[in-house]
């Protein structure tokens, strides 16, 4: 009997076997949002937020802000649509697009770096023609952190006042000419909200080597963030907060080293020695690597120039050339609005150290979640890799920072959205999943 | 003069194959397969020469050919570490391990034969755009070994055999380069080919008629290619970085195996057997790339592996039920060697349980026809390549239908 049902029937069940087949199932993701609401958001800060990158403010930039890639995950748990205010052109808003390119310096030699991207960017006046529509990406390059709260912020006729009052990206997207980005932005009844502001309040100083402009006070600037905070909260939104990350270990003023005057012959040793009064001045040179010769009012010598020191930064904007060929940081001192010195250094760092403390104070006090922006900062400095890549601060090759050194490439801005979504997940008890970096461009080579 | 031929065809239908643990490929005769690839204390036919070359002289025939193909259908799925909506499966191309062996009495003591199979390879794909792109997108590893053996029975108590093994080896790797251009990722490609030598080594001991016990060891192959290939796709501006007819050293090792077998013939229609096989695994530290041009973004690249050595347990049985048809069935647990931390989507190895089928059929009383199905549960588990920052939880999937023919006379 046994032997009989397993001849007929075996080899049927091994013919079966071989068509059955198939690959194993693989479980769909479920997020929820936990105790959040994210159908309506909107997200409100600087040029970080509004999706600049490369010098300018551009369509595909934008759409990979890390305020757009945060809305694209939440839509996983009831995140309804997110409107940017879109440019529409690729060559930017206004001039100063960088692509890598192949630039000649003066001394004949062609090498790959920033080169301006070109093309035809809209310009003034039509760069402030208002979009219509309302938005959720509330990122106004150039904002700092009182700025949101200012009325007459999006004002065009404050765009030609002297000091300029308004700010031509938020012009083109403010629902009048009185109201204030917060005002507005409260005005789409969020349910959720991202602030990532204050960066500017620090940064504007330093990329102007601290000659330019003046670092916001503190008062100024715990001000400012109670106003932003209270407000977005008052109609019982959550939200998300991110500190400011140091500001100094951004390749903007780590690309070019304090040392970076490069002697290879002895000859030009001896002269520069020779020039500078052989020692007096506390000044000397030596074949290799030299500290640069800069201008500094208050040098120690007196005579207002001095040699840079170890921890003083050197603007990305320096005119290259003018070491190469211009004798610029030897024969002459490079001006003092292309230096961050000690001091300026100090003031950015003890700043950036004020306003996170209250940035962290509040949210914690309304019960927000926080993203720790220069923790992230201080771990890039170290280097990343996610699924294979390898991320860091250096400039071009360590892929967090886009061409002008200051703001993110695309997956720069997927490494932070990834941060935020953390941060949203772990104070909400949400699941909303991470993006793939690898899914975003990093910097393009010829 | 047929035979090469058919030798031939067979070879050249042959792509990589994955399935067993780590590399390693376990589809060595039909029946075997469909006694849970038990096989150490087993004399069928020439396939012995494989399972353990002792076994060989045991045969009863005067001459014993077997040849069969075991195309494998495999699938991993790579669901991305929590939260997380990705999740991707490969798409690997079908492989087709396959076996032939030629084996002949000399006198009643004394036997020699030919062995031709593919004990290691993998074949996977997971596509050019899937999220772990930097680290494997493309792998082929195919490894054929001819192995002349000789096999001598000291008394019917007790039989000893050893084959020399000549092992080709080829590998071609594709992944993508962290580096965008004008058209997306770069990428690498590394080919190469070799060849090296090994052994393999065995004892047959039949105490009683019922009872066989047998024990084989075959030696790692460290399969050093020299001067591969090493093709670099990347944007013009980065050419000066790498090199485009760059080459490349590595050493892939096929680890040794050390099997014990056990059967016994419970009666005339029932067999089962137990057999266990530790796989030194260990070999396998770290894949190293080492570039005849470096470059300061070209340095020679150390990938840490750290395999661990397995036992392999496995069981099986027959039951003949005419003199034309016998049944198998049997099935194994294989632990994978890889280590969780550096668990490379290139070599997706899981704890696998097996469970496997098989019959033959005898039309004449010197021709089988055996056939053998093999499914492969690899078990749901957290894995990560830390070095790359790169996981989530890997499954799998293989089916492994085989045919085969035994010719004996």
């Amino acid at each position: 009997m046994k032997k009989n049902f397993l001849s007929k029937y075996f080899p049927l069940l091994l013919m079966l076997l071989v068509v059955a087949a198939c690959e194993p199932k693989v479980d769909e993701f479920k997020a929820t949002p936990g105790s959040a609401d994210f159908s309506k958001y909107v997200s409100l800060g600087n040029s970080l937020t509004a999706g600049y990158a490369d010098g300018a403010l551009y369509t595909s930039g934008q759409s990979y802000s890390y305020a757009n890639i945060i809305a694209g995950q939440l839509a996983y748990a009831g995140g309804g649509d997110f409107v940017q205010p879109v440019v529409t052109n690729e060559d930017g808003l206004l001039a100063g697009k960088m692509k890598l390119g192949i630039a000649t310096n003066c001394l004949g030699v062609s090498s790959l770096g920033p080169v301006p991207a070109g093309g035809s960017p809209t310009g003034l006046p039509g760069a402030v023609t208002p979009v219509g529509y309302a938005v959720n990406n509330f990122g106004v390059p150039g904002a700092k952190s009182y700025h949101l709260v200012a009325p007459g912020f999006g004002d065009p006729a404050g765009l030609f006042t002297v000091p300029q009052t308004a700010n031509p990206y938020f012009v083109r997207f403010a629902s009048s000419a009185t109201t204030s980005v917060v005002a507005d932005a409260m005005a789409a009844n969020p349910t959720f909200f991202s602030l990532w502001i204050g960066n500017n309040d620090v940064l504007v100083y330093s990329t102007s080597g601290g000659a330019g402009d003046v670092i916001t006070s503190q008062d100024l600037f715990t001000g400012a963030l109670n106003g932003i905070i209270n407000t977005m909260t008052a109609g019982g939104a959550k939200g998300v907060v991110a500190n400011i990350p140091d500001v100094t270990s951004i390749p903007f003023f780590n690309t070019i080293p304090y040392n970076g005057l490069v002697l290879t012959e002895q000859a030009q040793v001896d002269a520069l020695n020779q020039a500078y009064g052989s020692g007096l001045l506390g000044i000397s040179f030596q074949l290799g690597q030299n500290p640069f010769v800069i201008a500094d009012a208050t040098s120690p010598n007196g005579v207002g120039i001095r040699q840079l020191k170890a921890g003083e930064l050197v603007l990305l904007t320096l005119p290259q050339d003018s070491i190469r060929c211009g004798g610029w940081g030897s024969q002459k001192p490079i001006p003092g609005f292309y230096i961050l010195d000690e001091a300026e250094v100090g003031a950015v760092k003890a700043a950036t150290s004020g306003f996170n403390n209250t940035l962290k104070s509040l949210a914690e006090s309304k019960g927000l979640a926080f993203v720790d922006a220069n923790a992230f900062m201080a771990e890039a400095k170290s280097g990343l890799v996610y699924d294979g890549m390898k991320f860091s601060v250096t400039y071009v090759t360590g892929g967090i920072f886009s061409l002008d050194g200051v703001h993110l490439t695309p997956r720069g801005n997927a490494i932070v959205a990834n941060h935020f979504i953390e941060a949203i997940n772990e104070k909400y008890g949400a699941t909303i999943p991470l993006v793939n970096v690898g899914d975003y461009p990093g910097i393009v080579f010829p | 003069m047929r035979k090469s031929i058919v030798l031939l065809a067979i070879l050249a239908l042959v792509a990589g194959y994955t399935f067993a643990g780590g590399y390693q490929v376990g589809l060595h005769g039909q029946k075997q397969i469909g006694m849970g690839l038990i096989g150490t204390s087993l004399s069928l036919d020439a396939s012995s020469m494989f399972y353990n070359p002792g076994g060989l002289s045991f045969m009863k025939p005067s001459f014993s050919f077997a040849a069969g193909i075991s195309p494998i259908r495999s699938f991993t799925t790579f669901t991305k570490t929590a939260p997380s909506a990705y999740n991707a499966t490969t798409d690997n191309p079908l492989g087709t391990p396959f076996y032939f062996y030629g084996a002949a009495k000399i006198t009643d003591k004394l036997s020699a034969g030919l062995a031709v199979n593919t004990p290691y390879g993998n074949s996977l794909s997971w596509g050019n755009s899937w999220d772990g792109r930097y680290l494997i997108q493309e792998l082929s590893l195919r490894a054929i070994f001819f192995q002349p053996t000789l096999s001598y029975k000291i008394n019917d108590m007790i039989a000893i055999g050893a084959g020399l093994v000549y092992a080709t080896g080829k590998f071609d790797l594709t992944k993508a380069l962290p580096v965008t251009g004008a058209n997306g990722d770069g990428s690498v490609n590394l080919s190469g080919s070799t060849a090296e030598l090994g052994f393999n080594a065995g004892v047959m001991v039949k105490p009683t008629e019922a009872l066989s016990i047998g024990v084989d060891f075959r030696s790692k192959v460290m399969m050093d290619v020299e001067g591969a290939d090493a093709t670099f796709t990347v944007p013009a501006s980065l050419a000066g970085n790498f090199p485009a007819s760059n080459k490349v050293t590595t050493t892939l090792p096929l680890p040794a195996n050390l099997d014990l077998g056990v059967s016994y013939q419970i009666n005339e229609d029932l067999m089962i057997g137990l057999g266990l096989n530790y796989v030194f695994w260990s070999v396998y530290d770290s894949l190293i790339f080492d570039f005849e041009t470096n470059t300061p973004a070209l340095p020679d690249s150390r990938n840490p592996r750290q395999y661990d050595n397995k036992l392999i347990v496995r069981l099986g049985g027959e039951y003949t039920i005419s003199d034309k048809l016998a049944v198998r069935a049997g099935g194994y647990y294989d632990p994978s060697p890889v280590n969780k931390e550096f668990f490379s989507p290139e070599t997706p190895s899981l704890n696998n349980l097996g469970l496997t089928l098989g019959l033959s059929y005898m039309p004449v009383e010197k021709l089988s026809i055996d056939l053998s199905f093999l499914y492969i549960m690899g078990m749901e588990g957290e894995r990560q390549y830390t070095p790359d920052n790169f996981g989530g939880t890997y499954e799998s999937r293989v089916y492994i239908p085989g045919f085969g023919l035994t010719y004996n006379f």
